[in-house]
């Protein structure tokens, strides 16, 4: 708190947004590579993870609650989203005993 | 229950029209037409064909083998023609209206348009009842000659045939007796669907049906030509009835509204129409080609009758004419060259029939030069000469079509009038050539002069030599003429059968077991009358009805004087005279030739020098044709030798045979870019319209879908892919836009 | 040259990514890693030298570590074959980002992002793992499946990730130096005194604290303010010992305090995103406790009837049945 309580500037921003950049296509590169449903589901969570370091950066830029405000909201959807999802695998996982995205083609149909 | 409708229609409107009830609507009448109620009978003039048709509906349903159509279609023509003659006789003198049934009333109360009025009304006038004396006389006699004529197809077409003869004398005198445009162009209409019907009777010869389509056509473009007339003048004068247009035109009240250019069209309009229906240049071809019909047809709607329609609207429409003068010089010079080419290619046909269409057209030539050269009396009495006289001729050519098995060569015929049985025949054919000649005191001598005497008076472009053109077709119809004549009737006795095969006939076709059957009685009758008729026919211009000593031309100047056709009366003079003093000169009742001076040619008066002129002519054509077909046939065929050797000669002959090419001229020019442009239009259709857009952007869909194919796979990843790649793509893409716009905007 | 650096950067960066994801073997999955940590060297200098045009660099070694941990879990995480390390690896990268939250001075963040999402949600998806692994394959326990050890398509995936890389960082070096300056010292005092004016109690001990003979209440300006603000800090007016309109100055510690900042602006500026969160959460459980729940396919009646309770099932089709349980 202390820290950089005075000097949180455009340098440190643009630092706090590549790294959340960064993150975030780590997490895209994981869900679009990775095969297993859970895996990917938590590509995703890291994206969301990103997504809430940017939004807090740029609100501590402008000095602006909003940002930590709307990570809450990402929480919120984050663990929704876990929590039908996981429901959903479970579901799937119960009908044919593999965690393989490409083993449920047939749900495009 | 149609049937029932309409002559329950018919009762009621008789009834009405009899005084019982008057129509609902009145129509505006003008001064000097008087509304003849009392005349109601003259309706079944109109009413009986359409009996007798609903008669030979009746036989045709319950599939009559007997002669029964045939005498119920004359019997109820010949009502018709009494009730003509009746009409005639009881006629006061001045034009009358005789309302029938209500149809179309259209009035604006506002005033802002002028309203429609088109009634099944009669106007009788000397004119139409000229028209339709000879139209239901000359239909009662041929249907009477039909009735053995078509007898080889009793049981077969024979009740469709009278059914078409009642159709076409239905619209034939709904066209004649009409008091509006617009019953006119039903009639008009009518007249020719009949003759479509009758020309593609024989339905089963391709040739029929080819000159039934072109027949229909062809008339098609000069019903255009009318409806586009009457339009044009209701919308210039307001109304399309006769009476009325008569005031309008002649008060000059429709100048008040007129906007510049519709009467110069509406007389091109009504030419059209009229060359259309009466086969002038360049509508002429399919007249020959109407000679596949059965031949009283041929006599009665395509020699006697329908055809001249065109000159009997242009005669009803004279004042149109009369309004625009340039319209009547086309007409005269059209009427002129059309006669001298039908009578250049009537030169070296070979087939009698067709000779007869070509002399047909030549004739109604003659009418329009006529009509244009301001003789509209010599225009009418041609037409009822000619109805007489090309009838006969026709009816005779039948005769021998029938007795011969369809030979109509001139060449393979000779010698009719030796053959026992024949003689009428001949005689009343020789009757038909020496009227259609122009000899000396027969009919067409008289008509034929009252027309070409006109022409040298009349001032006009190049009307002199229009009037010598005239006189040198007149020589040639002479000559063609009694070629066939002394082919066909003279000379030794030759002959061979033709081709046609009669199902009721006993003989075969051979020549040697081949007899002729001569025409019996109703067929010989019929000759017998017109040919009659044909010689009579110059008694009318010797009868001076109505004690007009000025007016020369006897009884059908007379029977012109009081129709709408009175400004093209003999007898006028219209040296440097407009047009509005033509029709007042008309109305102040026919001032003598003598306050003027009058043309002359070479020192003589120029009726005088004309019956000179064209006798002499008449008769030279006459000698010339027996030097060389009666007397010396080897003369003839050694001067065919001699043309065909001479090739600067040569091609004339020839080209008379192929009918000066017209029909190949029309194939290229009209038929054959039509041909190429409706299958370029196809091909533009199919491939760029169908091919191209249609089917191609239709197709892009798919093969788009086809590209990405294959990330829609089922794998959630492949979607994922497709978005995020899309998603910064996008968004690339607005931040590159953003670097140019902010380098753009900064620089 | 200069402005395509950082897109092969973001080149260098994944193609190491790729090198550790890819099927080669150890010594390639090394030097991707030392490519990879190359890489983010490069690009942090540049950060520095880029955008702000070489100016002072500010070596916050903590952000440093709590990033480095960051990525190399994520990293980490998307290349281990065994789920399990990957969650717990995205435990790791939760662990850093909420580091980082606490050096972006969002405390409270930083601690519901380790209790929901360390805490909750990834224990969620440990006992799904533990489910799915344990029902997949029961002989060969200790087998990794071939979908998690071979990466799908990792070509495709990182020009994905490139595209999108390029397209932040484009972003970000573009943006930034065209960006607002940050909130300088009266704007962050004006939104602390517009809070802690919502807070009266905290106020009034607050300025007692500092001075106890502050009379209560201090004055109200014509906006109806208590609190004001200016570039050093926000003080009150009031009667003191010292006479008539003092101002009292609150130091930093006198608040508000993140969690306050926080609740204030969820309750007073986004009570409808609020309430929606709470639906939103509790169709959620609706949903997963819909979706998961087993279909029981036979004994339930039997199990009813074991506990004495009457069928559910076939009550009226069958009439012994109904007769029985009548009687019963």
């Amino acid at each position: 708190m202390i820290l950089l309580a005075s000097a949180f500037g455009q340098l440190a921003l643009a630092h706090y947004l590549l790294l959340s950049g960064v993150l975030f296509v780590i997490g895209l590169v994981g869900f679009l590579s990775r095969r297993n449903l859970i895996v990917m589901f938590l590509c995703t969570e890291l994206m969301f993870q990103a997504a809430a370091i940017a939004f807090v950066a740029v609100g501590r830029y402008y000095y602006d609650f909003s940002g930590q405000v709307f990570v809450i909201f990402i929480l919120t959807v984050a663990a929704a989203e876990a929590a039908l999802a996981l429901a959903l695998v479970v579901l799937l996982f119960r009908r044919k005993p593999t965690l393989n995205a490409e083993d449920w083609r047939d749900l495009s149909e | 229950m149609i049937l029932s409708s309409i002559i329950q229609r018919i009762v009621l409107a008789t009834v009405e029209s009899g005084g019982l009830a008057q129509p609902e609507t009145e129509p505006v009448i003008s001064s000097d037409v008087v509304v003849a109620t009392h005349h109601w009978w003259a309706g079944f003039i109109l009413y009986l064909p359409l009996i007798s048709l609903i008669l030979c509906g009746l036989c045709a349903a319950m599939k009559v083998k007997s002669k029964l159509p045939a005498w119920i279609t004359t019997v109820c023509l010949l009502g018709s023609f009494v009730l003509s003659l009746l009409l005639y006789f009881d006629y006061g003198g001045s034009p009358e209206l005789i309302p029938l049934l209500s149809w179309i009333n259209l009035a604006d109360p506002g005033g802002n348009f002028s309203g429609l009025s088109a009634n099944f009304t009669f106007y009788i006038d000397s004119l139409s009842l000229l028209w339709i004396m000879f139209v239901t006389g000359l239909g009662t006699l041929i249907t009477f000659y039909a009735s053995e004529y078509m007898e080889s197809d009793l049981g077969k077409g024979y009740t469709r045939f009278f059914a078409g003869v009642s159709v076409f004398l239905f619209a034939m005198v709904a066209l004649v007796l009409a008091d509006n445009l617009l019953m006119l162009y039903l009639g008009w209409e009518g007249v020719g669907f009949a003759s479509y019907w009758l020309i593609g009777y024989y339905y089963q010869r391709p040739a029929a049906v080819a000159a039934a389509k072109k027949a229909f056509i062809m008339n098609r473009i000069g019903d255009l030509g009318l409806a586009l007339a009457i339009y044009l003048i209701w919308t210039t004068f307001g109304t399309i009835q006769y009476d009325e247009l008569m005031d309008v035109i002649q008060s000059g009240s429709w100048k008040e509204s007129y906007d510049g250019w519709t009467i110069d069209a509406i007389p091109w309009f009504l030419m059209l129409a009229a060359f259309g229906k009466s086969a002038q240049i360049p509508l002429y071809v399919w007249l020959p080609d109407a000679m596949e019909g059965p031949t009283p047809v041929s006599a009665l709607i395509h020699a006697a009758t329908m055809v001249t329609a065109g000159i009997y609207l242009v005669a009803r429409t004279y004042e149109f004419f009369l309004l625009s003068p340039e319209s009547l010089h086309v007409v005269a010079w059209v009427g002129g060259v059309t006669a001298l080419l039908a009578a250049t290619i009537g030169l070296a046909q070979h087939d009698i029939k067709r000779i007869m269409a070509y002399s047909t057209v030549s004739q109604l030539g003659y009418m329009f030069l006529g009509l244009g050269v301001l003789s509209t009396y010599g225009a009418a009495y041609h037409v009822f000469t000619h109805a007489f006289f090309k009838a006969v001729l026709f009816l005779t050519c039948g005769a021998i079509m029938h007795g011969f098995a369809g030979q109509l060569d001139l060449r393979k015929l000779s010698g009719l009038i030796r053959i026992p049985g024949w003689r009428i025949t001949s005689i009343a054919m020789l009757i038909g050539c020496l009227a259609l000649a122009g000899f000396p005191l027969t009919s067409g001598y008289f008509s034929k002069d009252a027309i070409l005497a006109e022409a040298f008076i009349t001032q006009g472009p190049g009307f002199e030599a229009l009037g010598w053109m005239a006189i040198f077709t007149a020589f040639l119809t002479a000559y063609y003429t009694f070629r066939v004549w002394f082919r066909v009737c003279a000379g030794k006795v030759e002959y061979e059968p033709g081709d046609e095969h009669h199902g009721d006939d006993d003989h075969g076709h051979h020549s040697e077991a081949f007899h002729p059957h001569a025409p019996r009685f109703a067929m010989n009758f019929v000759m017998a009358v017109i040919a009659i008729g044909a010689l009579a026919a110059s008694v009318p211009y010797f009868m001076d009805t109505k004690a007009d000593e000025a007016l020369a031309g006897g009884w059908v100047a007379d029977m012109v004087h009081d129709s709408t056709a009175q400004g093209g009366l003999p007898g006028l003079d219209r040296h440097g005279q407009s047009m509005g003093d033509i029709v007042e000169h008309g109305h102040a009742g026919h001032q003598g030739e003598g306050d003027h001076a009058h043309p002359t040619l070479f020192g003589m008066d120029v009726h005088t020098a004309m019956y000179v002129i064209s006798g002499v002519v008449g008769g030279l054509g006459l000698l010339l044709a027996a030097w060389l077909h009666l007397f010396r046939r080897q003369d003839a065929d050694r001067l065919k030798a001699f043309l065909q050797r001479h090739w600067w000669i040569a091609w004339l002959p020839r080209a008379m045979e192929h009918k000066w090419y017209v029909d190949e001229i029309y194939q290229g020019l009209i038929r054959a870019p039509l041909w190429i442009a409706s299958h370029l239009m196809y091909a533009f259709d199919r491939f760029l319209i169908d091919g191209l857009l249609v089917d191609g952007i239709a197709r892009i869909p798919r093969m788009v879908a086809r590209w990405f194919q294959p990330l829609h796979n089922g794998i959630v990843q492949s979607y994922a892919v497709t978005m995020a790649g899309g998603v910064a793509l996008i968004a690339l893409l607005m931040i590159l836009f953003l670097q140019f716009w902010k380098i753009g905007g900064g620089g | 040259m200069d402005g395509i650096l950082p897109y092969i950067e973001c080149f260098a960066a994944l193609v190491a990514l790729y090198l550790i994801l890819g099927r080669g073997g150890r010594m390639t999955k090394v030097l991707g890693i030392l490519g990879g940590f190359a890489a983010l060297a490069w690009m942090y200098v540049m950060a520095g030298t880029e955008i702000i045009g070489g100016e002072g660099v500010g070596r916050e070694v903590l952000f440093l570590i709590f990033g480095a941990i960051a990525i190399s879990a994520a990293v980490r995480m998307i290349t281990h074959s065994r789920p399990v390390y990957s969650a717990i690896n995205f435990v790791f990268v939760v662990l850093s980002s909420a580091g980082l939250f606490l050096l972006l001075e969002a405390e409270f963040m930083a601690f519901a992002l380790v209790i929901v999402y360390a805490g909750a949600v990834l224990i969620t998806y440990m006992f799904v793992l533990m489910l799915a692994q344990q029902a997949s394959s029961p002989d060969k326990i200790t087998e990794v499946p071939e979908y998690d050890r071979v990466a799908r398509e990792p070509a495709a995936a990182v020009t994905v990730g490139f595209i999108f890389l390029s397209t932040i960082f484009g972003a970000v070096y573009q943006g930034i130096p065209s960006m607002p300056p940050p909130a300088g010292e009266i704007e962050r005092n004006m939104v602390r005194a517009e809070v802690l004016q919502g807070l009266p109690k905290q106020l009034k001990s607050e300025v007692e604290k500092i001075d106890p003979s502050f009379q209560w209440p201090p004055d109200i300006d014509g906006n109806k303010n208590m609190v004001h603000a200016d570039a050093t800090g926000i003080f009150v007016l009031g009667t003191t010992e010292a006479g008539k309109h003092q101002p009292v100055r609150l130091p930093e510690s006198a608040g508000p305090r993140n969690t306050q900042f926080v609740g204030w602006d969820l309750v007073a500026r986004f009570p409808a995103s609020l309430e929606l969160a709470g639906v939103i959460l509790l169709l959620a459980m609706f949903g997963a406790v819909i979706l998961a729940r087993r279909q029981i396919e036979h004994g339930e009646d039997e199990l009813r009837e074991a506990v004495g309770l009457t069928r559910i099932h076939d009550w009226d089709d069958d009439p012994a049945v109904t007769e029985e349980g009548s009687s019963a």
